[in-house]
């Protein structure tokens, strides 16, 4: 599925440990990695010389792993200088990392990382890290919706993920819990929360045996974004895998966002998948 | 790689810094991509909107229609007083959200406690030189410098170290001291030996770290997440009371719809016909019940704390009532934290404590290697060196002798040293953990010789350490050598010792924990320990202390780690469980799985690393003396005396207000049926409305509160630690108590407020189909003779919902005294409605004669011997 990675690096160190994800999912998938740096007008030239320190170092390592690796030093708009790489190289995923104003606006709307989530025609992994003692996951949190929108990508990251870093995978289902008007919430054991499971996550974890890779599973009722940074701080998760947020602005509004929740406080790394190939 | 395992070039190449730290540029460019080190809250909910919310729940938007409606119907028909009704009830609504509100409200401490555990100033290296700077403005990359008693600022990685010690206590619970290095290593990062981590202590030492994580990413900010994040949910008693008020909301709702339309059918007015419904809903909306069960709940604390239970949230002292499982910390609770010399084994044989002067050797290691003092009359250090000091002293008197090197103890070696001149020799005299220090052993001493330790001598060495664990006794092994006069002190001396003998120690259950736990096995609560001793003397203190009978399933840590969740809930099913070799950071894992398997989960813990499962448990108890300010922010309930008896305690008294809830419960509904029968006869017999709705406010708000509140301090009765705990799908409200109410007692409070208000007409000339003017003195004494009969024969049902199967005059009459207090206030209380010109004013009453009391007291007698009687069948025939 993945021929072709694009790594964007910039001058943050963020960006280089989103860019060794990318060069750890080349290996596994044998593909080519592509290092990009834009240049951007208003940068410094300290700022360039330290993206281009990481662009070598990164370059150096995906040599040493014997990976087939480019870079591309470009000075221009992010934007329009990535796409044009994503049209011009073929390229299947980019790995993009955040920066500190994508958290601070809400629902990360105008930043650069938005435009390149929604603008790029390949798979985007947005990559947001917040610890650098934990860039190697053991065990790798992958929340999941009911319905699971290019559930063969997002299975097929998932298990080259933990391939590459020999990581557990725990999938999780946050619900609505099961209410009745006189008896209130009522709890259900997990057994019984099994038989409820969704038929997309059993797809899932169909797709992700077939690749080689076992799932522990759970489902909890309760707040999406909320009840995912507890289950990642609780079972001490060192990397979460999640699908793009697919609600509207004003859906976001009114119905909250756990894409944004997560983004804006992740208890460990957090790589946010938005797929383009189809099912 | 993990940064653990990684070399020190590529330490600082991966956290793009080098051996003269970050320039200054660099670090503040990542201070504005990564933001401060410091540990922040966990986004809540704001306090005014918790506040708004206690308006907008169920119950409350039943009543904001409720005086919506009385309003409207004032607009549309004034003078009938719906206005005042109106107030009154939206009154009930603040009173209601004021009270809930308190007792939600609690100031958050817990992560100001965890913040206060962070430096305030750090040493770094930056621009190649070392400067102090905020510890807020650390940053990944960032070289910082630790020395002797600094606390680290970060989690860092370990480049240069010397004699570093550090104390983790603050994150593993383990207050043993641990030698870190500065070499790479395996392994999972909070047991790595070359990461230092934030909140923790450097106790001796110096080093130079890196930084890799900084505020919430570090494992103290991940505490700090979880204690922040971690809701318990709602208490069974919040459950309760919200389907209770949806019932009540349903049946209200019924009554009033069912009568509006019988209203319209025998052809009452529409204006007139909505007010009589609105009277309906008003008089089965019990809008005392919130006042009173938080008044309940408050006493039950106040109850609580003179038996040595703190409780923190109100709600706890109910949810206490249902637990269901118990996790409990060990040391301390279990146990005195109070060790002991119990059992010896030198010269190759067992001996008890008294033989302690026939082992020379072992009486000056045990003695003299050892930082325990006596001063001033008192023992002062760690348990365990206290035990071998007291030993000495007590069988063979103080010894003399200069220490001149000390080895300190580390959880690595797990054991200590010290040299001491004896007779004009240097002595090194070892103690620790008997694997250890037979690992350095190469002789042993036998009767006063010294000999080689050979193998079959090592399996019987180790033959009796299993069998003084087997014991439930903590083994400590003790050896020494002459060190020759040119041998350099340090830490290579360790080696080619003299094993002398184990000493065999025990931490004391404490005397009322059997019985404790008798209890609690009869009240169906199961206990779990969770300690971090081995499983041998967990098990052996399991069983003196009667918590095991059988063979229990025993988790160690390790296994607990791989086991899935599966796998655990299915061990946890287990009738006896134990897990051994724990550390704190899995109690909250040990609590998710048992409340996912429905139990109602109490647990207790002492460290910061107990905060998360104290937060997470459905009463998280922490300790009062031993306990850190972090755990006990966190927690619903402190033990005032870190006794597992007190919680016990505190659970019959849970129990008991249950149970108190339920008697005022149904002693609230039983005057809903007096309320309402008054309405029913005002339509179907057309007679003047012989309540009005004013008269059900002074009953529900004003005589019912404190003989109501009087109920929820009734005793725990005898069998309460007898039952099990209550299942989940049991209600507050039944059947039962509900037809006892509306259709045992109810009806007989409603005859006698029929009866007092038809006399009061017929006795004035009154005939039937006449319809009064409201303002009639004859309507008005008839009213409050109708109002006079509930009040009084509320009395007698004071006494009678005080048990619903035992005789009063076996509880005894005046064991609650507080009833007493609350009939007084009701008499008196109901003495200003019907005789004061202020209450005749409020409440549109009128005196009434001695002769019309004395007509309605009988029917609080035929309550009360009907009652009686009831509970004679219920316990002769248990229906």
């Amino acid at each position: 599925m993945y021929k072709n990675i694009l790594a964007a690096i910039n001058e943050h160190l963020n960006s280089e440990v989103a860019a060794g994800y990318a060069l750890h999912l080349a290996r596994v998938c044998k593909a080519r990695l592509i290092l990009a740096f834009i240049a951007e007008r208003k940068m410094t030239g300290e700022s360039i010389e330290n993206a281009h320190k990481s662009m070598h170092r990164l370059f150096e390592e995906a040599r040493n792993a014997g990976l087939q690796v480019e870079s591309i030093s470009v000075a221009g708009d992010p934007l329009r200088e990535i796409k044009r790489i994503v049209t011009h190289e073929s390229i299947d995923i980019a790995f993009l990392s955040t920066r500190r104003e994508d958290i601070k606006k809400r629902f990360y709307a105008g930043t650069t990382a938005r435009r390149l989530l929604i603008g790029l025609p390949c798979s985007v992994a947005l990559v947001r890290v917040v610890h650098f003692g934990k860039i190697h996951p053991r065990k790798i949190l992958v929340p999941l919706k009911a319905r699971i929108a290019h559930l063969k990508e997002r299975a097929f990251f998932t298990a080259r993920m933990a391939e590459a870093f020999g990581a557990r995978v725990y999938l999780f289902h946050c619900t609505r819990p099961v209410e009745s008007f006189f008896l209130g919430e009522i709890h259900l054991t997990p057994l019984q929360w099994e038989a409820r499971l969704p038929g997309d996550i059993s797809e899932f974890i169909k797709v992700l045996k077939q690749s080689g890779i076992e799932s522990e599973n759970s489902l909890s009722p309760g707040t999406a974004g909320k009840k995912i940074a507890l289950e990642a701080s609780s079972r001490r998760h060192d990397l979460i895998i999640m699908g793009a947020s697919e609600r509207s602005l004003l859906a976001s509004i009114l119905r909250g966002n756990p894409v944004e929740e997560l983004l804006r406080e992740p208890p460990c790394n957090l790589i946010i998948l938005k797929p383009r190939h189809g099912d | 790689m993990a940064i653990n395992s990684l070399a020190k070039e590529e330490v600082l190449r991966s956290l793009g810094t080098s051996e003269h730290g970050l320039t200054e540029g660099e670090a503040r460019k990542r201070y504005r991509e990564f933001g401060p080190n410091e540990i922040r809250e966990a986004r809540k909910t704001p306090l005014i909107a918790r506040f708004i919310k206690q308006f907008t729940h169920f119950l409350a938007i039943l009543l904001w229609i409720a005086a919506g409606l009385a309003f409207l119907s004032d607009y549309l028909h004034p003078g009938e007083g719906m206005a005042t009704l109106g107030f009154a009830i939206i009154g009930v609504i603040f009173i209601n959200a004021i009270f809930t509100f308190v007792q939600e409200y609690r100031a958050e401490k817990s992560i100001e406690s965890l913040r206060r555990l962070l430096p305030f100033n750090v040493k770094v290296v930056r621009d190649g030189r070392e400067r102090e700077i905020p510890a807020r403005e650390i940053v990944v990359g960032d070289m910082i410098i630790l020395s002797g008693g600094d606390r680290v600022p970060a989690d860092a990685r370990l480049i240069e170290s010397r004699y570093m010690m550090v104390n983790n206590a603050s994150l593993t619970g383990e207050s043993e001291p641990i030698a870190l290095h500065h070499e790479p290593c395996e392994g999972d990062l909070l047991g790595s030996r070359n990461v230092v981590f934030a909140g923790t202590t450097v106790l001796s030492g110096s080093g130079r770290a890196v930084v890799f994580a900084t505020g919430m990413s570090t494992e103290f900010g991940h505490i700090a997440r979880l204690t922040g994040t971690v809701e318990p949910g709602l208490s069974p008693l919040q459950i309760e009371i919200i389907r209770l008020t949806r019932i009540i909301a349903l049946i209200a709702t019924l009554m009033g719809i069912i009568f509006f339309l019988a209203g319209r059918i025998i052809g009452m007015g529409f204006w007139e016909n909505f007010i009589f419904a609105i009277g309906i809903i008003v008089a089965n909306v019990p809008e005392g019940l919130l006042p009173t069960v938080t008044l309940a709940l408050a006493m039950g604390s106040q109850r609580m704390a003179k038996r040595k239970a703190l409780i923190k949230n109100l709600v706890s002292v109910e949810s206490l009532g249902s637990v269901t499982v118990i996790c409990t910390d060990k040391t301390g609770t279990l146990t005195q934290n109070r060790m002991e010399v119990k059992g010896l084994w030198f010269n190759g044989a067992f001996a008890g404590v008294e033989k302690l002067a026939e082992a020379e050797m072992l009486c000056r290691v045990s003695y003299l290697c050892n930082n325990a003092k006596y001063l001033d009359g008192r023992y002062k250090g760690d348990p365990t060196e206290v035990a071998l000091l007291k030993a000495v002293r007590e069988y063979v008197g103080d010894l003399e002798s200069e220490r001149i090197y000390e080895i300190p103890f580390d959880s690595e070696r797990k054991r200590m040293s010290t040299v001491n001149l004896i007779d004009g020799e240097r002595y090194l005299l070892t103690k620790g953990a008997p694997e250890g220090i037979l690992d350095i052993s190469t002789r042993i001493l036998l009767d006063n010789e010294t000999i080689t330790l050979k193998e079959h001598m090592r399996e019987r060495i180790l033959k009796a350490y299993n069998s003084l664990t087997g014991e439930g006794l903590r083994v400590l092994g003790l050896a020494y050598r002459i060190v020759a006069a040119d041998e350099p002190l340090d830490s290579g001396l360790e080696r080619d010792m003299i094993f002398a003998g184990l000493v065999g120690l025990e931490d004391p259950p404490r005397p009322e924990v059997p019985e404790a736990i008798r209890r609690c096995r009869e009240a169906g609560i199961r206990i779990i320990m969770i300690t971090g001793d081995s499983t041998r003397t967990a098990l052996a203190i399991a069983r003196e202390i009667g918590l095991v009978k059988g063979e229990p399933v025993i988790i160690e840590g390790e296994e607990f780690r791989r086991l899935t969740d599966r796998q655990l809930r299915k061990r946890l099913s287990h009738e006896e469980v134990i897990f051994a070799r724990m550390t704190p950071k899995y109690k909250m894992r040990v609590v998710s799985l048992l409340k996912e398997l429905g139990h109602r989960v109490a647990v207790t813990g002492d460290g910061v690393n107990d905060a998360p499962a104290l937060k997470g448990a459905d009463i998280g108890i922490a300790m009062g003396i031993t306990g850190t300010d972090v755990a006990r922010e966190s927690a619903d309930m402190v033990l005032l005396d870190d006794n597992f008896a007190t919680i016990v305690n505190a659970i019959e008294e849970g129990r008991a207000v249950y149970d108190n809830i339920r008697k005022f419960i149904s002693y609230i509904f039983s005057s809903n049926i007096p309320e309402i029968v008054p309405y029913l006869a005002y339509v179907l017999l057309r007679i003047p409305l012989p309540l009005t709705i004013l008269q059900i406010l002074a009953v529900d708000l004003g005589t019912d509160m404190l003989p109501a509140l009087a109920l929820g301090a009734e005793r725990p009765t005898q069998d309460l630690m007898k039952r099990p705990p209550r299942r989940p799908d049991e209600r507050l409200l039944n059947i039962k108590i509900l037809s006892r109410a509306y259709l045992f007692l109810g009806p007989i409070e409603a005859a006698a407020g029929m009866t007092g208000y038809f006399y009061v007409l017929y006795s004035n000339g009154w005939k039937w189909g006449e319809m009064l003017s409201s303002i009639d003195p004859v309507y008005m004494q008839a009213t409050t003779a109708c109002l006079t009969a509930i009040v009084i024969t509320q009395v007698a049902n004071v006494f009678a919902c005080r048990s619903f199967t035992e005789s009063v005059f076996r509880i005894g009459f005046f064991t609650n005294r507080l009833i007493f207090v609350g009939i007084a206030f009701e008499i008196i209380f109901q003495l200003f409605i019907v005789y004061h010109p202020w209450g005749n004013g409020i409440f549109s009453t009128h005196p009434i004669n001695l002769r019309i009391w004395l007509i309605l007291i009988p029917f609080a007698l035929v309550l009360f011997a009907a009652e009686e009687f009831r509970k004679l069948i219920v316990r002769r025939y248990g229906v």
